[in-house]
């Protein structure tokens, strides 16, 4: 005989018990398991989805603009496509599909679209209702070298729309982005659409696959950047396909000039509408700001040539006007005018008749007459006279005024730059060549992004299910572990008179313990392996729901379940040590009983005085944790958790006390004698009370988490809209609404944002935000202080002010939201977000609002950090709820163009909410399964009373009780337990989640707990009842023989 | 030797403290057999379970060749038990998952002399007339065969102090007689100090040293 013996034969021979605690311990470890497979598994799945979609690619040679085709060849396995967002309208149903991607493809990228056919990827082509033979009508932003928010920008026309037929449904996925929504995707022949946007043998994206990150510096020549350099007769002009040069390309190029001892001379050339003097004005004339002559040094003076100083009657002294457009960031043009005094009065000639000074403007430089001009901007040419005509044909670009390149960039300076040339003398062939080298690709916009580790990182996920299951479940793996420990103590109060006997033959109390460890741990192993099963199946479960029941959560149906050793090991491991913690726990209460009372089979009550004691202090740290939370000192979810567990603890123990006091009072009626039943096992039926209370709590404090379709996030603003092309024109104003097409709306209001695109910062997206979607408000807005915020660092009435703060080191101010920044970005406040060596530092955040999907920045800010971003894709509509309807139908229609869709914020707010409600539901369903074990251990322990007590009941029968008296004794026993447990977990639901209703204006879902409360309480009579039939159907009577 | 001297029980209870036990004394020399009577409730049992140190006396002393085992630790004490003393329960407490052998066995497993445990135990088996059933559970087994397993178990470590409560009380005549005998016979044969608390005048009328429990105090039987 050795102790492995006698542990052999307590396994087989308690196996009931023995199996009950296996399989508690299976659970818990199978519940974690599963749990934290969820986590891997979604990981793995979104992962898996970024390298099916990204297919070889690992990068992506990308630039604003568009370069050379043939660049692809300098990289290996290089695949030139036109990769941008269009939309795509099905004329057939009448169906559009909006932010589509859209990509120009040829035989080099795979599946490829036969001459006049585009390929949809399936989700597209359902949306659409689209099958092979139907026509689909493309419609892409036109590329325009030249700004559009520039005077010589073309705003009118800025997309494209194609006819094609559709081939067929793409045989693969394809998309840059991580994304676990369905692929959007058309897929145009590549050579059509570059016919289509006037890009022949042009491209802006190269898909690379293999090797190391590649390097673009090599292979790009000037004119993939949008640079040329035109040989003049005695120098060089350095020139952009955008009119203007860049600051960055501005200081290269004269430090490269400097290296070669070349001499540079800046160029600022504009147009203006009018040059003014002595009452006489000259129509639409070219003019030049340098840093020489013929420019004056004085900023306030300027130069005419003799044919304008002619024209005007004008002499040196003579005050000159110049009036000029200028496109200012509100979308208009606005005419303006600047004074100047006539410096001096030069021929034309030498620099003063240079016609290059001027770069070449479409519509302008390459018409014949001033009437033949065609710009993007209003022209009267009743204004031009013959005289103009002739100057135009004789002398062209050739500026009539020069002014100081300061006053110039004062006047015409714009984001994109404050030179329209460099003038680089002597001409040098070596220029060229060394200003490549200079510049960096990516300074020019052209940039190699690792696209697939990119992908890859971002797969980790903003969230982390893995953890949030893991907190789901926990209520799950708290009960799985109290019927773990309930099973075991079960177990032990069975076998208290062999505990006894041991003791007598001199097993120590350590030794015994020993014992019973050793038999636990072989439980807790043999639990944690069945576990294993088990996780996988709950791992399954669950990502079942998340693909159907709770799909609102991760909105993909592409997850699948991805076993992994390591979560397995971790519910195994985890599954021992709590097992084993539990059952450590319920020994813990051998050692007070005398070995003559284990032999009586006595458990010792505890004392009540102690219980009493934590019962008071965790109710007073609960009430100031509480208070701390009403007056917002602490946070509310920190104050519910903290509050809600010291309620429930502190309930607990004073029930505990209650149950532990030996009661003087005089049973006198099946009500007493019930609580006397239920205090003379006080551990079990506070185990009992303790599992219905937790899982009542958890329910109950959870509804009222729930989020309602109110308004509060939405500012006030009844719409919102986003377009696939920018808007330039300010629909606010009558010209800007002409220029879009939109009838007069009375009562509406347009709040224009501009928008970056970039990664969603919602809890809508599964991936990791690596560049995120960037918002910026009008000035005004930020003035009228919309919206409720949660906090600002620091505390201002209207921390929308704070994005036009200056912040040490250079930081850019932002707003985000409250959800997207904690759990989402995992940011606080003050906290920095880095995004290519920018940071944008968190100064406020908004209480759940619509702006979940970005960070907000100032305009200011925007236009400073992203230039080529152009107009306006973002908008907020004022407009009055009942007009909301009409005006939706009325701006989709006309700026169908734009592809402007329309949505409302309630929506907006739906969707959001919809996530967290689903999380909330998933939390409460897990809860449920906690309160299914509940309800079982409520069972068992009933079951198991019942069984200690046939004696006892027996002699009742024998003393005249009929068996409703003794169905009417076991009941009462139950429902105390179960009222118990339910008004514990109910009222300490309500007192915790008060700071959270409180603050959420008073409203608590009354309907839906009651009816929760109700479902609950007839389960846990269901098994009073079935606890009691099976008491009354034991034979009674042969217990009392068996004496 | 065992020592009594002045042993004192009390309860408490919601009325005020119960004495069971007062002033109770006797020494008990190896070899010696007594048996202890008296109505129920008058402390029998608890004064046998002072004695073998399951339960501390409110005050007084008791030592067993000179050992006070309410001075030693719980560990220590655990021991003592395991190595001095045997009991003999009214209701057998076999342990129902192990088999005869293993039942005799069961306190070898926490001693420090387990050494030859099991060819004792096969033959104080054999000596109670329990050869043929090594291998039987306990449910397979009679009351009289049962409690003899019980004494075979008390005996297995050679104890100096063997405590019976009650150990026929559960038992039919016939089987009673058995196990009188066999308890008498080995205590001679061991020299152990036997101490039997019964109701069984029968049983007590075989034993040399008879008290009586009254009034909290021991008195010799028929005093």
């Amino acid at each position: 005989m050795r102790t492995s013996t006698l542990l052999a034969r307590n396994l087989k021979w308690y196996w009931r018990t023995n199996l009950a605690v296996l399989l508690g311990v299976a659970t818990a470890a199978g519940v974690l398991g599963g749990a934290l497979l969820v986590g891997d598994s979604v990981r793995t799945s979104l992962r898996d989805l970024v390298l099916a979609r990204l297919g070889n690619t690992d990068y992506v040679v990308a630039r604003n603009g568009f370069f050379r085709e043939n660049l692809a060849a300098a990289f290996a396995a290089g695949t030139p496509i036109i990769a941008t967002d269009g939309m795509v309208a099905h004329p057939a149903s009448g169906r559009r599909a909006l932010a589509v991607q859209i990509y120009g493809v040829d035989q080099r990228f795979g599946a490829t679209p036969a001459g006049q056919q585009i390929l949809l990827s399936a989700a597209l082509a359902a949306e659409l209702g689209a099958k092979p033979g139907d026509t689909l009508l493309v419609r892409v932003e036109k590329p325009s070298a030249i700004p559009l928010e520039s005077l010589h920008g073309r705003k009118e026309d800025v997309g494209k729309t194609i006819r094609l037929t559709l081939g067929a449904i793409a045989p693969r996925e394809f998309s840059l982005n991580p994304q676990q929504g369905d692929v959007r995707a058309a897929y145009v022949p590549l050579a059509r659409l570059q016919q289509e946007l006037g890009e022949i043998g042009k491209v802006n994206t190269i898909l690379v696959s293999g090797g190391p990150l590649p390097d673009a510096r090599g292979s790009v020549t000037l004119q993939d950047l949008g640079i040329e350099i035109r040989p003049l007769k005695d120098g060089l002009s350095l020139e952009t396909d955008t009119t203007m040069i860049p600051d960055v390309l501005a200081e290269r190029a004269s430090a490269t000039a400097k290296s070669l001892g070349l001499s540079t001379e800046p160029v600022l050339t504009y147009l203006a509408n009018s040059i003014r003097a002595n009452g006489r004005e000259i129509p639409y004339s070219v003019v030049t700001a340098l840093d020489a002559p013929p420019a004056p040094a004085d900023p306030a003076g300027i130069t005419l040539n003799q044919w304008a100083a002619h024209d005007l009657n004008a002499k040196p002294g003579d005050a000159v006007w110049l009036d000029y457009y200028v496109w200012r960031s509100d979308g208009r043009l606005h005419t303006e005018s600047a004074p100047f005094r006539l410096a001096q009065i030069v021929p034309i000639a030498g620099a003063a008749a240079d016609r290059d000074y001027a770069p070449e403007y479409p519509g302008i430089t390459e018409s014949n007459s001033l009437r033949d001009w065609d710009p993007p901007f209003p022209l009267d040419l009743h204004r031009v006279r013959s005289a103009d005509e002739q100057y135009w044909k004789q002398y062209r670009t050739t500026p009539k005024a020069f002014i100081a390149l300061a006053r110039g960039q004062q006047l015409w300076g714009t984001r994109f730059g404050k030179l329209t040339s460099i003038r680089i003398s002597p001409p040098s062939p070596a220029f060229a060549d060394a200003l490549r080298a200079a510049l960096d690709p990516a300074q020019m916009g052209l940039t190699v992004i690792p696209v697939k580790a990119r992908g890859l990182a971002a797969s980790q996920g903003a969230t982390d299910f893995g953890e949030y299951f893991v907190y789901f479940s926990f209520f799950l793996m708290v009960s799985a572990l109290l019927l773990t420990g309930l099973f075991f103590k079960l177990g032990i109060e069975q076998r208290m008179r062999e505990i006894g006997i041991l003791r007598a033959l001199g097993f120590s109390i350590a030794k015994i313990r020993a014992v019973f460890l050793l038999e636990g741990a072989v439980l807790a192993v043999a639990g944690s392996l069945l576990g294993l099963a088990g996780a996988l199946a709950y791992g399954e479960l669950i990502v079942l729901g998340l693909r159907t029941w709770w799909i609102g959560a991760v909105g993909t149906r592409l997850i699948s379940l991805h076993p992994s050793i390591a979560a397995l090991a971790t519910g195994a491991l985890a599954g021992i040590a709590t097992g084993l913690g539990a059952i450590a726990w319920t020994l813990r209460k051998l050692e007070p009983v005398t070995p003559r009372g284990l032999l009586a089979g006595e458990t010792k009550h505890g004392s009540a005085k102690p219980r009493v004691i934590i019962g008071i202090v965790a109710a007073i740290l609960a009430c100031i944790l509480l208070a701390a939370a009403l007056l917002r000192a602490l946070d509310q979810t920190a104050g519910f958790f903290g509050a809600g567990t010291l309620l429930l603890v502190a309930a607990i123990s004073f029930q505990s006390a209650v149950l532990n006091r030996r009661s003087s009072a005089i049973v006198g009626g099946l009500t007493t004698l019930a609580l006397r039943n239920a205090a003379y096992r006080p551990g079990r039926s506070i185990l009992c009370i303790a599992q219905i209370a937790c899982a009542t709590f958890l329910i109950v404090s959870i509804d009222a988490f729930r989020q309602t379709g109110d308004s509060a996030g939405t500012g006030g603003y009844p719409l919102m809209a986003e377009s696939v092309l920018p808007l330039i024109h300010d629909p606010n104003t009558t010209a800007g609404r002409d220029a879009l097409n939109i009838p007069p709306l009375p009562g509406v209001q347009f709040i224009p944002f501009r928008l970056r695109p970039g990664d969603d910062v919602s809890c809508l997206n599964l991936y990791q935000p690596r560049n995120p979607r960037i918002l910026a408000p009008p000035a005004a807005f930020l003035r009228n202080a919309h919206f409720a915020f949660q906090d600002s660092v620091p505390h201002t009435p209207n921390p929308w002010l704070l994005l036009d703060s200056q912040l040490a080191g250079g930081a850019i101010p932002a707003v985000a939201d409250a959800n997207s920044m904690t759990y989402v970005l995992h940011l606080k406040l003050g906290e920095d977000f880095v995004l290519n060596q920018t940071r944008f530092r968190i100064v406020a955040a908004l209480q759940d609002s619509l702006f979940q999907s970005e960070l907000l920045i100032s305009e200011k800010n925007f236009l400073r950090l992203f230039p080529d971003v152009e107009g306006y894709r973002f908008f907020l509509l004022d407009v009055s709820p009942q007009r909301a309807q009409e005006v939706t139908g009325t701006l989709e229609e006309a700026l169908s163009d734009y592809g402007f869709d329309i949505q409302s914020t309630a929506a907006r707010m739906a969707g959001f909410h919809k996530v967290e409600n689903t999380y909330l539901s998933t939390f409460r369903s897990l809860g449920a399964l906690g309160l299914v074990l509940g309800t079982v251990g409520l069972a068992a322990i009933l079951l198991r009373n019942v069984l200690e007590r046939r004696r006892e009941l027996a002699l009742l029968r024998a003393v005249g009780y009929r068996p409703s008296h003794l169905a009417a004794l076991v009941l009462a026993e139950n429902l105390l337990l179960l009222l118990m447990g339910l008004a514990t977990g109910t009222v300490c639901a309500l007192l915790a989640i008060a700071p959270a209703v409180s603050l959420r204006g008073g409203r608590f879902p009354i309907a839906s707990v009651s009816l929760l409360l109700a479902a609950v309480l007839a389960t846990g009579i269901g098994a009073s009842l079935a606890a009691t039939r099976a008491a009354l159907r034991s034979p009674l009577l042969a217990a009392l023989r068996s004496e | 030797m065992l020592d009594v001297s002045q042993i004192a029980k009390t309860y408490p209870t919601p009325r005020g403290p119960l004495t069971i036990l007062s002033g109770v004394s006797f020494s008990l020399r190896r070899g010696d057999a007594a048996a202890i009577m008296g109505p129920s409730g008058a402390g029998k049992s608890t004064l046998l379970y002072i004695l073998g140190g399951l339960e501390q006396p409110t005050s007084g002393t008791v030592t067993l060749d000179d050992r006070n085992p309410f001075s030693l630790s719980e560990k220590d004490l655990a021991a003592f038990r395991n190595q001095s003393i045997g009991f003999i329960f009214q209701d057998h407490c076999l342990l129902p998952q192990c088999s005869v052998l293993e039942n005799v066995l069961v306190p070898t497993l926490v001693s420090k002399d387990g050494a030859g445990a099991k060819d004792r135990a096969r033959e104080l088996l054999t000596q109670v007339g329990l050869s043929d059933r090594l291998d039987h559970r306990p449910a397979e087994l009679s009351g009289g065969e049962k409690q003899r397993v019980a004494l075979a178990r008390a005996l297995i470590l050679k104890p100096v102090l063997l405590l019976c409560d009650e150990p026929t009380g559960n038992l039919d005549q016939a089987s009673a007689d058995v196990v009188a005998s066999l308890l008498l016979e080995l205590h001679k044969l061991q020299q152990t100090i036997l101490i039997v608390v019964t109701h069984s005048a029968e049983l007590a009328a075989r034993f040399p040293l008879r008290y009586e429990l009254r009034n909290a105090n021991l008195h010799p039987a028929g005093a």
